[in-house]
């Protein structure tokens, strides 16, 4: 066995090797030419023996390579289509370059390392940090900011990954979605079309398979783990995130509230922040929101300082949260306690 | 499945190498460190692809990875003066797309950064997204971040260091006390749909951090900023704790508690009551505590000391007896 040979050849050797070949290759490489002659396979393939696991490994890279966006494509052998066995690999140049026209001037670059930057943490941050690589290829410095800026998005949604996988691969899902106000959440299966950030939080755009129907789901209210169903469903054309914001957008229009603050309070100086906010002439604020329940628990966070006119929906949601928190922190429920009874 | 090496950093080091190659054509002769700067990371890094890549090629013809089939180095000059040439090339010419993902990944990026200031020319930020969109070997995945709209106490605040002149606003402090700090602007940061100054305090003579939505009249002074970001090594943490510091036990529903790992004490133990998690957490003042455990109804419980559970019942309590007037008739400020 020459597993000790293999052992010293690196994993970014072989692939390096891989894509090397690929890319200089016309007519492509069958999967045999590949597995008898590359670095990193050649070494372990054994003429006239079992492939099957070298077989596997070629397979695990072709993903790994298409990661990273290198379109790597099969072509059928000339007269032989459909032999699977003759099917030819390779990596086409015109879609693995860069177009010679995409360049970015200096203060393209230093937004470009700004935006990937946003992503240093969490489920992107491996792909901001190739992209990143790939620009540094190009040969381009950014400018000196004026200011020093570090965002960051962190996505803390457990569902965002899976769903993001299942949006690349058509796969429908199916999870547990607890709506505000019923107690118990209920499995909804759906095909998703788009994961959009709206006012801070994560949304799920989807379509209810077999109908027309989009739904927008919170993904900070799926309370199950996110799985496939194994049925996919067709890639849909145009924005799909294009068309969630907008979505979110007009329901952030048509929802406005009237809340009075107190001056100068933090209620006053960060509600009149918020996007869309007027101050009325009576003094009170009319503020845009997209979901009342989120919205109460925003404002009940305020206390005193800030009180509800309308919707009375809206009040009653905000009273009967600060009723609550009252009541939670008044009685006696078993665990260390003082004397908090007024 | 279990022999498979973590394949992101691999993807990573194939990911440098595909780039490192165009660079250094268009370069012919870069020093290792000048590489290792400009990617960011160590001369070693660079010299470990260098040699990867100069050992690396194609099978060619024989399928043996014949000399002309390999890429070379000028070797004397590689390990004697640490310098880069490259003296023959293979397969290469020029360097890879984005993947759609990676595209995905600046474009929404672009679009959360979109108040800055730097940000403000829409028209430009579009080209660059469609260059973006247009530069990827597949369609941009199906994610994004909705916009805001430009800030002006950002721009505010790029002005004051632009001029160097010192920023002052009305700030709200941790205890609830008006004040109007005067600030020399270090650096803008953010968490979400948050967005914080880290700022040497003149009136604390000591870096503090800013909500940029707590500030309030800002303006420019025509004092000169006294301290500058070079000066100062800020922390990669927001907020550090300070010792005097309270220190709070909770009970969390675990739908809330990654909304709260900010404030959870360093190494804060949790142990299960009743399907909640209860930890510790860190606060300054009770006066953002009953804030935050408001704004988190039904998720959160404060279980001791006793005083802190007051105060956030006391704030609740005054929240809703606003309800039990008529709809305008206020109660006073609750400080």
């Amino acid at each position: 066995m020459p597993a000790e040979s293999v052992s010293r050849i690196p994993v970014e050797e072989r692939l390096f090797s891989l894509v090397l070949a690929l890319l200089a290759t016309e007519t492509g490489l069958t999967k045999n030419e590949v597995l008898s002659t590359v670095q990193g396979y050649r070494q372990r393939y054994s003429a006239g023996g079992d492939n099957a696991n070298l077989e596997r490994q070629f397979e695990r890279d072709k993903d790994d390579i298409r990661d990273l966006g290198v379109p790597l494509e099969t072509v059928d052998s000339p007269g032989q289509a459909g032999n699977n066995q003759n099917l030819r690999y390779r990596i086409p140049r015109g879609s693995y370059e860069l177009p010679s026209d995409i360049t970015f001037s200096a203060e393209e670059t230093t937004l470009l390392n700004l935006a990937a930057m946003v992503w240093r943490e969490g489920s992107l941050s491996g792909e901001s940090r190739r992209a990143v690589i790939k620009l540094k290829g190009l040969g381009l410095v950014a400018d000196e900011p004026v200011l020093g800026y570090a965002p960051r998005i962190r996505v803390r949604d457990a569902s965002f990954e899976p769903l993001r996988a299942a949006l690349e691969r058509n796969a429908v899902v199916r999870f547990a979605y607890l709506k505000p106000g019923e107690a118990e959440a209920g499995v909804r299966e759906v095909a998703p079309l788009a994961l959009v950030q709206h006012q801070g939080r994560w949304h799920l755009h989807a379509l209810e398979p077999g109908t027309e129907v989009t739904k927008t789901f919170l993904l900070r209210r799926i309370v199950s783990q996110v799985t496939t169903t194994g049925s996919t469903f067709p890639a849909p054309s145009g924005d799909q995130t294009a068309r969630a914001l907008t979505e979110l957008d007009d329901v952030w229009e048509a929802h406005t509230a009237d809340v009075e603050v107190v001056t100068d309070s933090d209620a006053s100086t960060r509600l009149l922040k918020r996007r869309g906010t007027v101050r009325l002439p009576s003094g009170a604020l009319r503020l845009h929101y997209s979901d009342a329940n989120i919205f109460a628990d925003e404002l009940a966070g305020y206390g005193p300082e800030a009180l509800v006119l309308s919707p009375p929906a809206l009040r009653e949601a905000v009273r009967s949260r600060l009723l609550g928190i009252v009541a939670e922190h008044t009685h006696h429920d078993g665990a260390a306690e003082g004397s908090s009874h007024g | 499945m279990a022999e498979r090496p973590s394949p992101l950093k691999a993807q990573d080091k194939l990911a440098f190498l595909l780039s490192l190659v165009p660079f250094l054509m268009e370069h012919e002769r870069i020093s290792v460190q000048d590489a290792a700067d400009h990617f960011g990371v160590t001369p070693q890094q660079v010299r470990d692809a260098v040699e990867l890549i100069a050992v690396s090629g194609i099978p060619g013809e024989t399928g043996q990875y014949q000399h002309g089939d390999l890429f070379d180095l000028a070797w004397d000059d590689f390990e004697e003066n640490d310098q880069i040439v490259l003296t023959n090339l293979v397969a290469i010419d020029d360097a890879p797309r984005f993947s759609g993902r990676e595209a995905a990944a600046l474009i929404a990026g672009l679009q959360y950064l979109s108040a800055l200031p730097e940000n403000a020319d829409r028209t430009a930020i579009a080209t660059l997204m469609a260059k973006l969109a247009r530069g990827a070997s597949g369609p941009p995945s199906q994610f994004a971040v909705g916009g805001s709209e430009s800030d002006g106490t950002l721009a505010l605040i790029r002005e004051s260091v632009a001029s160097g002149l010192q920023l002052e606003f009305d700030y709200v402090n941790s205890r609830g006390e008006h004040e109007r700090r005067r600030v020399d602007p270090l650096r803008i940061e953010s968490m979400d749909a948050d967005w914080y100054l880290r700022g040497w305090c003149h009136l604390r003579e000591a870096v503090r951090t800013f909500r940029i939505d707590r500030i309030g009249n800002p303006r420019v002074t025509t004092a000169p900023i006294t301290t500058h970001a070079a000066d100062v090594q800020l922390s990669d943490a927001l907020f550090e704790g300070s010792e005097n510091d309270l220190v709070v036990t909770i009970d969390v529903a675990p739908a809330a508690a990654s909304l709260l790992a900010d404030y959870l004490t360093d190494g804060a133990r949790s142990t299960i009551v009743d399907g909640r998690t209860r930890t510790t957490l860190r606060v300054s003042h009770y006066h953002g505590l009953k804030r935050l455990v408001g704004g988190l109804p039904g998720m959160v419980t404060v279980v001791e000391p006793a005083d802190a559970r007051q105060a956030v019942a006391e704030w609740a309590a005054a929240g809703a007896a606003q309800y039990d007037s008529t709809a305008h008739s206020t109660t006073g400020a609750a400080h």
